[in-house]
C-alpha cells in the first residue's frame, strides 16, 4: 500500500468518527432510569474511528513491514470500471421499465465486456438465457414477481 | 447419553429426501466455489440469502453447511491439479500437491486430500457433537458482562487475523460497527442516524452490506486486477494410493485434525493458520524433510485435514455461543437473524430439531462429498474452463436479482452497488471485509449486553474486570492484538 493510499485511508476513516460525532446530539436522550443511554455506544465507536484514522495518519507515513517485496498493484483499468458503472445504470434504468429480463440481459452483457471478453453474441445469448431461467425461477420456482416487460409475457 | 440421543433424532431430521437434496445441493455448490478462484463460501452463502428466504430455516442451513464443507474440499484440487488454490486455506497444500502432480502422482495427491478431509471433517463433527453440550452448559452461566466479553474477544480475534495488521481489521470493525448504530435504539426507541428517512428505522439490511461488499465488490476488484491465466498440469491415468502413501498419510491426517478443530473452535478463526501450523508440523516429523516442497505427501495430507476440521470446528461457536470466528460464520449467522433465531444455548432448548438435524446432516455431507471429490476430482477441475466473464456476469446477475426481491425496490439494488464501491476501495486499501460484516451483525448485540451489564451493576463499570471470566475473555482479547504487533518489532 502506497503511502498516498494510507494518507486517504487516514482521511477517510477520520471523516467516518467525526460524521458519527456530529450525529451524537440529535440521538434524543434515553429515559432517566437508563444507567447508559443511547449515545453512549455512537460514542464508542465515534472515538474508535478517530482513534485509527489518528494512528494511520501517524504511522501510516512508513512503507508497509513485511511487504517491500511485494508486486506493485496492477494499474486499474478504467475501461472496465466504465462498463461495470454503466451494466449498474442500466440495470436500474431499465428494470422498471424494460422488464427483468431485459435489464439483466443488458447488465450481464455489459459486465462480460467489463472482463474482456472477446466473444460478444456468445455473451449475448447467455445472457439472455439466464435472465430468462432466473426470471423463470423467481417467478415460477419461488413465487416472487419481478418486473414484467414485453419479453416476458411470452414466459 | 444425551449429545447420542440428540444427535440420532437429528439424523431422522437430516435423512428426510428433502434435506438430503438441500445438503446434496449444498455440498455439490461448495465444491464448485471451493475450485473456482475468487469466489468463496462466504460469498456464495451471501448471494444466496434473499433467495432462501423462501425455505424452511432447516433447510437452508443444511445446505450452507454443505457449501462450507464442500468448499474445503473443492479448493484442494485446483491447488493440487493448476496450483491456483480456490481458497485460502488451500495455500499449503499447493505446495507439495503440485509438486506431487507435476511428476504424474496427481491420483495420489487427490486422494489422500479427499479420504483426509473426509477423515477430519468426520472426527470434526464428531467432535462438535460432543463439545456442543458442554459449550451449551458453559454458555448459559453467562452473564451480560461475559457476553460482552466474548463479543469483545471475538471482534479483536477476527480483525488481528483477519487482517494484514491489526490496525486494518479494526478499520473494517469500526465502518460495520458504524453501520450497525443506523436504525432504532432497541431499549430506548431513539432513533439513530436515520437522517429522517423512514427506510433506515429498522436498520441496515445485512444482506445488502453483505452482498455488496463481497459480491459486488469482488467483481469490482476482479475486473480491475486480471488475474493471468494460470498454468495446466495434465492429470496421466488414474493410480489409487499405494500401500506406502496410506502409511505416510493417516498420522498427518489425525495430527490436522487434532490442529484444526481447536483453532477453528477457538475465536482465533479461519482455515489459514491451523493449515500452516500442520504444514510445518509434518515437516518437523518427517523423517524426510527435504522431501516437503518437492512433493511429500504428508504436506498434503496434514493440511487438507487441518482445514476441513477448522470447519467443523467454527461450528461449534457459532452455533453455541452465537460467536463467529469465519468470515462465512459471519454470514450463516446473519441467515440465522433472518429467520429471527439466535444461536446459542437457548437454541439448542427451543429448536433442537435444527440445530442436531444439522450437525447430523454434516456427517451426511461429508459422505456425500468423498462420493463426489474422489472419483470426480478431474471433471470438478474443468469448472475453471468457465470464462470469466460469464462467471462475474452470472454474479452481477444473482446479486441483483437477490437484492431486487428482498423489497422489490431498485433502492436497494441501487444501495449494494454503492457499498460494493466501498468494498472494491476497501481491497484497494487492504482492508479486510470480513469484519465489518461482524461488525454491523455483533455491534448491535455488543451494545445491548453492555448496557445490561451496565444496569444491573448500577452503572459499575469494573462490572467487567471484578467477574473472572470476563476479565479473562477481555485480557486475552487484548492480547489478541498486543501479541502480533510484538512478534512484528522483534522480527525487524
Amino acid at each position: 500500500m502506497t503511502v498516498a493510499v494510507r494518507r486517504w485511508l487516514a482521511l477517510v476513516v477520520g471523516a467516518l468518527g467525526v460524521a458519527v460525532l456530529v450525529g451524537l446530539p440529535q440521538i434524543g436522550a434515553g429515559a432517566g432510569y437508563d444507567r447508559i443511554g443511547p449515545r453512549v455506544f455512537p460514542a464508542i465507536v465515534a472515538g474508535g474511528l478517530l482513534l485509527l484514522g489518528a494512528s494511520l495518519a501517524v504511522f501510516g507515513g512508513r512503507p508497509a513491514a513485511a511487504d517491500p517485496a511485494a508486486p506493485a498493484p496492477a494499474p486499474s483499468g478504467v475501461v472496465p470500471m466504465l462498463y461495470l458503472g454503466t451494466a449498474g445504470l442500466v440495470f436500474l434504468v431499465l428494470v422498471e421499465r424494460a422488464g427483468f429480463v431485459i435489464a439483466a440481459a443488458a447488465q450481464f452483457w455489459l459486465v462480460a465486456r467489463a472482463f474482456r471478453s472477446r466473444r460478444p453474441v456468445r455473451d449475448l445469448i447467455v445472457a439472455v438465457l439466464l435472465a430468462a431461467a432466473v426470471y423463470a425461477g423467481f417467478s415460477i420456482g419461488l413465487g416472487l414477481a419481478l418486473p414484467q416487460g414485453p419479453l416476458d409475457s411470452l414466459f | 447419553m444425551d449429545a447420542v440421543q440428540a444427535l440420532l433424532h437429528g439424523f431422522g431430521v437430516a435423512l428426510q429426501p428433502g434435506n438430503l437434496w438441500w445438503a446434496f445441493v449444498g455440498v455439490a455448490l461448495g465444491t464448485a466455489v471451493g475450485i473456482l478462484p475468487g469466489i468463496g463460501p462466504a460469498l456464495t452463502v451471501a448471494l444466496l440469502l434473499p433467495v432462501t428466504f423462501q425455505l424452511p430455516p432447516i433447510a437452508a442451513f443444511i445446505m450452507f453447511a454443505g457449501i462450507y464443507y464442500g468448499a474445503m474440499y473443492g479448493g484442494s484440487t485446483t491447488s493440487i491439479l493448476m496450483n491456483t488454490p480456490g481458497e485460502s486455506g488451500s495455500m499449503m497444500t499447493a505446495i507439495d500437491g503440485h509438486e506431487m502432480a507435476r511428476s504424474g502422482r496427481a491420483s495420489a495427491a487427490l486422494a489422500t486430500a479427499a479420504v483426509g478431509s473426509f477423515v477430519a471433517g468426520t472426527l470434526g463433527t464428531v467432535g462438535l457433537t460432543f463439545t456442543a453440550p458442554i459449550l451449551v452448559e458453559l454458555a448459559l452461566s453467562f452473564g451480560p458482562a461475559e457476553y460482552f466479553a466474548l463479543i469483545v474477544l471475538g471482534f479483536t480475534t477476527l480483525s488481528a487475523v483477519l487482517g494484514d495488521t491489526p490496525v486494518r481489521g479494526l478499520v473494517s470493525l469500526f465502518a460495520g460497527l458504524m453501520l450497525g448504530l443506523v436504525g432504532i435504539d432497541l431499549q430506548t426507541g431513539q432513533a439513530r442516524y436515520t437522517f429522517g428517512m423512514l427506510e433506515l428505522l429498522d436498520g441496515i439490511d445485512v444482506v445488502v452490506v453483505v452482498v455488496g461488499l463481497f459480491a459486488i465488490g469482488e467483481t469490482l476488484h476482479a475486473a480491475a486486477a486480471r488475474r493471468g491465466d494460470a498454468p495446466r498440469t495434465t492429470m496421466t491415468g488414474w493410480t489409487w494410493m499405494t500401500r506406502d502413501d496410506w502409511r505416510r498419510s493417516w498420522k498427518p491426517w489425525l495430527r490436522g485434525t487434532a490442529i484444526g478443530f481447536p483453532i477453528g473452535a477457538l475465536p482465533v478463526g479461519g482455515a489459514e493458520i491451523p493449515t500452516f501450523l500442520s504444514y510445518w508440523l509434518e515437516k518437523r516429523l518427517s523423517p524426510h524433510p527435504e522431501e516437503f516442497g518437492r512433493g511429500a505427501i504428508e504436506g498434503v495430507a496434514g493440511p487438507e485435514a487441518a482445514n476441513n476440521a477448522s470447519a467443523a470446528g467454527v461450528l461449534a461457536p457459532l452455533l453455541t455461543l452465537g460467536l463467529p470466528t469465519s468470515a462465512t460464520a459471519a454470514i450463516m449467522l446473519a441467515a440465522f437473524q433472518q429467520y429471527s433465531l439466535q444461536p446459542g444455548p437457548l437454541l439448542f432448548e427451543s429448536d433442537p430439531e435444527l440445530v442436531w438435524g444439522l450437525i447430523a446432516s454434516l456427517y451426511v455431507g461429508n459422505v456425500m462429498l468423498l462420493v463426489l471429490n474422489l472419483p470426480l476430482a478431474p471433471v470438478w477441475a474443468r469448472l475453471l474452463e468457465l470464462p470469466q466473464p460469464l462467471l462475474y456476469g452470472g454474479i452481477v446477475t444473482f446479486a441483483t436479482v437477490g437484492t431486487y426481491s428482498l423489497n422489490h425496490s431498485a433502492f436497494d439494488v441501487a444501495l449494494v452497488y454503492a457499498v460494493g464501491v466501498a468494498g472494491f476501495l476497501m481491497r484497494r486499501c487492504d482492508v479486510p471485509v470480513a469484519p465489518a460484516v461482524i461488525g454491523l451483525i455483533l455491534g448491535p448485540m455488543a451494545e445491548q449486553q453492555l448496557r445490561r451489564a451496565l444496569a444491573i451493576s448500577q452503572g459499575d463499570a469494573t462490572v467487567f474486570l471484578t467477574r473472572p471470566l470476563s476479565a479473562t475473555l477481555l485480557a486475552l482479547s487484548v492480547l489478541v492484538l498486543v501479541v502480533p504487533l510484538v512478534l512484528r518489532r522483534r522480527r525487524r
